[in-house]
C-alpha cells in the first residue's frame, strides 16, 4: 500500500521533471532547426543591414544592433540608479522601513509590459520628441529608457539582497576601524557583494534583451542602424519588435519567416547564456565571508 | 465525491474552451470598424450566434484564411500574386462589402499652413527623400516625418501601387514604421508635421487627407461624392474573403452586411455602401 503510494510520488515528480524539460529542448530544437534553415537560403547576407522582403533580403543586422543599443542605454540608466536605491533602502534607511519600501518598488516588476508601452508612446515618447526638437520621440532612448524603468525592480531586489546578505559583523568592524560611513558601503559593503550584484545585474540583462511589447510601441520600427552609429535619437528596431510585427505576415516556413526564427535563435542564445553567467556569479557558497 | 466534482469541473473547462460553432473574423484595421459594429448589431438578431473578432492586418487574413484558421477575413486590398500561389489548394473567394479611399495624410498643423494637396510626383519625392521639408512645397519650415505603414498592410499596397506604380515600392525616406489604422493616427496626432497614409474614414480634427492634384493642374478633393462615383484616383474596395463558397453561418453574416442594416453600418463607419 504504502510502497505503492510512494512509486506514485516519485512518478509524479519524475513526470513533471521530464515535462518541464522536454518543454525547453523542444523550443531549442524547433527554433534551432527552423531559424537554421534560414542559412542555406539567405546566407551570409543574412548578417547585412537590408531588410526587404519583397527584394528577398533579410540582412538582421539593424535588428541586432538595435536589441544591443537599448539594452545598453538600459543598463546605463537603471544599474546605477539600482544599485544606490539598494543602498538606501539596506544601509541608509532605518530597519523597520526596508520591507515596505522594497515591496512598494517590487510592485513596479508586476506592471504588464503592455502599461509600459502606453506610458511610453502617450508621455514618454512626446517628452523625448519635445525635450530633443525631434520629428518623432519614438527613439532608441525611449526605448531604452522604458526597459530600464522595467529591469529597475529587478536589479533593486537583487542588490538589495546581496548587501543585506553581507553579515553585520563587517560593518561593524569597519566602523570600529573609524572608517566613516561612506567608506563603510564603497570600500567594505559593496565589493564583498559585487558578485551577487553582477548577477542581478546579468538577470536584468537578460529580461531586457527579451521584452516586446513595450518595446513595439516605442521604437519606431524602422530597420536602419543610424548614422552615426551611436546617435540614439532616431527610430530604430529591436529583435522582438521586428518579430513582433512581422511573423504574422510571414508564411510559415518561408525564407522571410525562417530569417525571423534565426534572429529568435540568437536571441535566444544570448538571453541563454547570460542567466547561465548570472547564476554562476549568484551562486551561493563562492561568497567572500562564508 | 469530492473527486468527480473536481473533474466534471476540470471537463466543463475543457469542454468550454472550444467553440466549434464560433465564426472566427480576423485581418484588416481598415475593415476592423464595420466588423464590429456589424457584430454588435448581427447578434441583437442572432443571440446564440458566437463570433470571434481579431485584427492584424489583411497580410495575415489573406495567411489565415489559407491555413484554414479563419472562416472569414477582412482585407483591404487585392491579394498578390505570389499570395495565390503560396496556397495553391486554397480557393480564395472575395465579397466585396463597400468602397473606401486611400488618401495622402498630414498633421492639421501643415494642412492649416496651406498644405492642402499634393501630386503624385511630389509624393514619390517625399517618399524618396528628394524632399525634406515642408518649406520646399511653400509650407510651414519644418523637417517631413514620412511614416510608413508595415508591408504587408492593405493600405499601403493600394497606396504604393497607385502612387508609386509597385505595391511593395520601399520607401528610403520613411521615419517611422507602423502598423494598425489607430496607431497611424496617433502618431500623426503626436507630430506636428507627418506625412503618411490613411483610409478616409480614419480622418478626423488632428488628421487631414489631402486632395490629388492632377498632372493637368485639376485637385480632385477626398469627399464622398468623388469617391462614391469614382473619381478620386485612390480607390479600394472593402472585402472579406474565404476559401470558396463560405459554410451557412459564415454565408449568412456576409449576406446581413450586404443587406439594407449592413450597408447603413458600412456607411455610419465612415465608407461608402456599395449597394444603393
Amino acid at each position: 500500500m504504502f510502497a505503492s503510494f510512494s512509486n506514485i510520488g516519485k512518478n509524479t515528480v519524475l513526470v513533471s521533471t521530464i515535462i518541464s524539460t522536454a518543454v525547453i529542448l523542444i523550443v531549442f530544437i524547433v527554433i534551432g532547426i527552423q531559424g537554421l534553415s534560414a542559412l542555406p537560403g539567405a546566407g551570409w547576407s543574412l548578417f547585412s543591414s537590408e531588410w526587404n522582403p519583397a527584394m528577398s533580403q533579410y540582412g538582421i543586422l539593424s535588428m541586432i544592433y538595435g536589441t544591443a543599443s537599448v539594452t545598453v542605454v538600459a543598463l546605463l540608466i537603471a544599474v546605477p540608479i539600482g544599485i544606490f536605491s539598494a543602498v538606501l533602502i539596506s544601509e541608509i534607511l532605518p530597519a523597520r522601513y526596508r520591507i515596505p519600501v522594497k515591496s512598494a518598488l517590487e510592485i513596479l516588476a508586476g506592471i504588464p509590459s503592455i502599461i509600459y508601452g502606453l506610458i511610453g508612446v502617450a508621455v514618454l515618447s512626446v517628452f523625448i520628441g519635445n525635450l530633443f526638437e525631434l520629428s518623432t520621440g519614438r527613439t532608441l532612448l525611449a526605448g531604452g529608457v522604458i526597459l530600464a524603468i522595467m529591469i529597475l525592480p529587478i536589479i533593486i531586489t537583487l542588490t538589495e539582497d546581496a548587501l543585506h546578505n553581507v553579515p553585520s559583523h563587517y560593518r561593524e568592524a569597519a566602523s570600529g576601524m573609524g572608517l566613516y560611513r561612506h567608506e563603510v558601503i564603497l570600500d567594505t559593503i559593496l565589493p564583498i557583494a559585487k558578485p551577487d550584484i553582477i548577477g542581478g545585474v546579468l538577470l536584468g540583462l537578460g529580461r531586457a534583451m527579451g521584452e516586446t511589447m513595450a518595446m513595439m510601441l516605442v521604437i519606431g520600427s524602422i530597420d536602419r542602424i543610424p548614422d552615426p552609429i551611436y546617435n540614439i535619437l532616431v527610430p530604430g528596431q529591436t529583435i522582438t519588435s521586428k518579430l513582433g510585427r512581422e511573423i504574422t505576415e510571414s508564411a510559415f516556413g518561408s525564407l522571410h519567416f525562417n530569417s525571423m526564427i534565426f534572429m529568435g535563435l540568437l536571441l535566444m542564445i544570448a538571453v541563454f547564456l547570460v542567466t547561465i553567467a548570472a547564476q554562476r556569479f549568484i551562486k551561493p557558497g563562492g561568497r567572500l565571508y562564508e | 465525491m469530492r473527486r468527480f466534482l473536481f473533474f466534471s469541473l476540470l471537463l466543463i473547462l475543457f469542454l468550454s474552451c472550444s467553440r466549434p460553432d464560433s465564426i472566427q473574423i480576423g485581418g484588416s484595421t481598415t475593415v476592423l470598424p464595420i466588423i464590429t459594429m456589424a457584430v454588435e448589431e448581427y447578434q441583437i438578431i442572432y443571440p446564440d450566434q458566437a463570433i470571434l473578432v481579431n485584427s492584424g492586418g489583411s497580410g495575415v487574413a489573406i495567411n489565415q484564411v489559407g491555413a484554414g484558421q479563419l472562416a472569414i477575413g477582412m482585407i483591404s486590398r487585392d491579394l498578390t500574386l505570389e499570395e495565390a500561389e503560396r496556397h495553391p489548394e486554397v480557393n480564395f473567394t472575395k465579397h466585396v462589402i463597400g468602397r473606401d479611399a486611400v488618401l495622402p495624410i498630414v498633421s492639421a498643423e501643415i494642412y492649416n499652413a496651406g498644405i492642402t494637396s499634393l501630386s503624385f510626383e511630389e509624393m514619390r519625392k517625399i517618399f524618396s527623400g528628394e524632399i525634406k521639408n515642408w518649406s520646399q512645397l511653400n509650407g510651414t519650415d519644418s523637417e517631413i516625418l514620412v511614416i510608413d505603414k508595415e508591408r504587408a498592410r492593405g493600405t499601403r499596397h493600394v497606396f504604393m501601387e497607385a502612387v508609386m506604380g509597385n505595391s511593395e515600392a520601399s520607401a528610403p525616406a520613411a521615419g517611422l514604421v507602423l502598423g494598425a489604422n489607430n496607431e497611424l493616427q496617433l502618431a500623426i496626432t503626436q507630430s506636428r508635421s507627418a506625412f503618411s497614409m490613411l483610409s478616409f474614414a480614419w480622418q478626423n480634427d488632428d488628421v487631414k487627407g489631402l486632395g490629388i492634384r492632377t498632372e493637368e493642374g485639376d485637385i480632385i478633393e477626398p469627399t464622398e461624392e468623388n469617391i462614391r462615383d469614382g473619381r478620386y484616383p485612390i480607390l479600394r474596395d472593402i472585402m472579406l474573403l474565404t476559401n470558396g463558397n463560405p459554410d451557412e453561418k459564415a454565408a449568412q453574416f456576409i449576406e446581413f452586411l450586404l443587406s439594407e442594416a449592413g450597408q447603413e453600418i458600412v456607411e455610419k463607419a465612415g465608407y461608402v455602401r456599395i449597394i444603393q
